[in-house]
């Protein structure tokens, strides 16, 4: 056998396994996908950093278009960077969301843009006073909206890699100074888990 | 009475005649949706820009006519020794001035589009102003008031769009008022009864998706 046979051999066998690789599209429409991580997130305004545990779930309508609903919860004494005193950096922190996605891309391989309203509870120092111990505390809720950005690669039928950049913000009024802001931006990034509802 | 049924009959001959030529009719088509707004230049004394989150639902009446079944719940600061709450439940009509244009007509592919509205509508509304530094100090309202304003749809595919709207809402009915004394710090409430305007302009921002379309079905 020649050698440009055997290139021609060569072409025909690699052209025949890209062919028979070629994966189908996980993501469309009544895709249903969720997950859980943690999410460093830093306060811009306080300068400090906590962990978040971020959960969500998807439902993927349109071609584009997704509903999403997703929540925040800060994980207690998790602030790795904390200069603040009681009055200005919340003890407990919860967020959460609703809203709409909006992905472009390739078949498994999308950007994802999220708009979400919702609410950001916090807990802050009711009596931040120097000589009074302990410390009491008050819930608060609080309008907030998330963006985010990310993008998402949907290797196999049931699991994804996902990665996003989060931007919250919202304005804590119950407290006995002037009011904070809570604007926030972090990373949530990992594994997810997806299914198909309805069979074409 | 022979006549006004003469009458009352050749008027729905009309309506459907005027509809014979249409392959869709958005009547009856539900939306649901999220909403975020920011409440500007508000009467109140001292008082801040507010933000505020909330939800509604969408039910068109017809080509032209829309309307907005809304809730929001807005929190805003009135400097730094009082904050407001305002929850307000509500309706708004939109009504879709140009929707006759060929701009809006989607043959084919369906391609993004703007669709602007005027609106108009009243709402229910309940106000309360807490001092920050005694939350036992506080006064409260339950008002209605009226709103009118301009907006936009960006429909980014058939069933979704995003909608910016800015309005001007009058408060009618009892108004409270702030005396805030900066030496003391003492906080006051004056309530004042009667057909006081008190008002801001509302700027929302909404996404909505079409749940159902709840009669007149599309021809085929």
């Amino acid at each position: 056998m020649g050698i440009q046979q055997k290139i021609t051999g060569l072409f025909l066998l690699v052209s025949t396994l890209i062919y028979s690789q070629e994966k189908p599209s996980y993501f469309q429409p009544s895709l249903l996908r969720a997950s859980a991580t943690i999410a460093p997130t830093r306060f811009y305004n306080q300068n400090t950093t906590v962990a978040f545990i971020n959960g969500f779930v998807e439902y993927i309508l349109e071609d584009k278009i997704s509903v999403r609903g997703e929540g925040f919860v800060m994980v207690p004494k998790s602030p790795i960077i904390m200069f603040n005193t009681p009055e200005i950096f919340q003890r407990n922190c919860n967020g959460w969301y609703a809203g709409f996605g909006y992905h472009l891309g390739k078949k498994n391989w999308k950007m994802d843009i999220h708009a979400e309203p919702g609410v950001l509870l916090t807990e802050l120092a009711k009596n931040p006073t120097l000589f009074i111990e302990p410390i009491a505390y008050q819930w608060s809720v609080n309008p907030s909206y998330l963006i985010k950005i990310g993008t998402s690669l949907y290797f196999s039928k049931v699991c994804h890699f996902f990665a996003e950049i989060n931007f919250s913000d919202a304005w804590a009024r119950k407290t006995p100074y002037a009011s904070l802001s809570m604007k926030q931006y972090g990373i949530s990034a990992g594994l997810g888990f997806h299914l198909l509802t309805k069979r074409k | 009475m022979k006549g006004i049924l003469l009458i009352f009959t050749l008027t729905l001959g009309f309506c459907f005649f005027g509809q014979a030529d249409r392959k869709y009719n958005p009547a009856g088509m539900l939306s649901l949706g999220g909403r975020t707004t920011v409440s500007l230049f508000n009467d109140h004394k001292n008082e801040m820009t507010g933000t505020g989150v909330g939800g509604q639902f969408r039910l068109r009446f017809s080509d032209a006519v829309n309307t907005d079944w809304f809730f929001d719940y807005i929190t805003s600061d009135i400097l730094n020794y009082a904050h407001r709450t305002d929850y307000h439940i509500g309706w708004s009509v939109l009504f879709y001035p140009i929707n006759q244009l060929d701009y809006f007509r989607q043959d084919g592919e369906f391609k993004p589009k703007f669709r602007p509205y005027i609106l108009a509508g009243h709402c229910f509304d309940y106000s309360r102003i807490e001092s920050k530094a005694d939350a036992t100090v506080y006064g409260e309202r339950w008002s209605s008031a009226v709103q009118a304003g301009l907006g936009t749809h960006l429909e980014l595919s058939p069933r979704f769009d995003i909608s910016l709207t800015g309005q001007y809402m009058i408060h009618l009915g009892n108004h409270i008022e702030t005396d805030y004394n900066f030496t003391t710090g003492e906080l006051s409430f004056n309530e004042h009864k009667g057909a006081s305007l008190a008002g801001h302009v509302l700027l929302t921002l909404s996404l909505n998706y079409k749940i159902a379309k709840l009669w007149g079905f599309s021809r085929r």
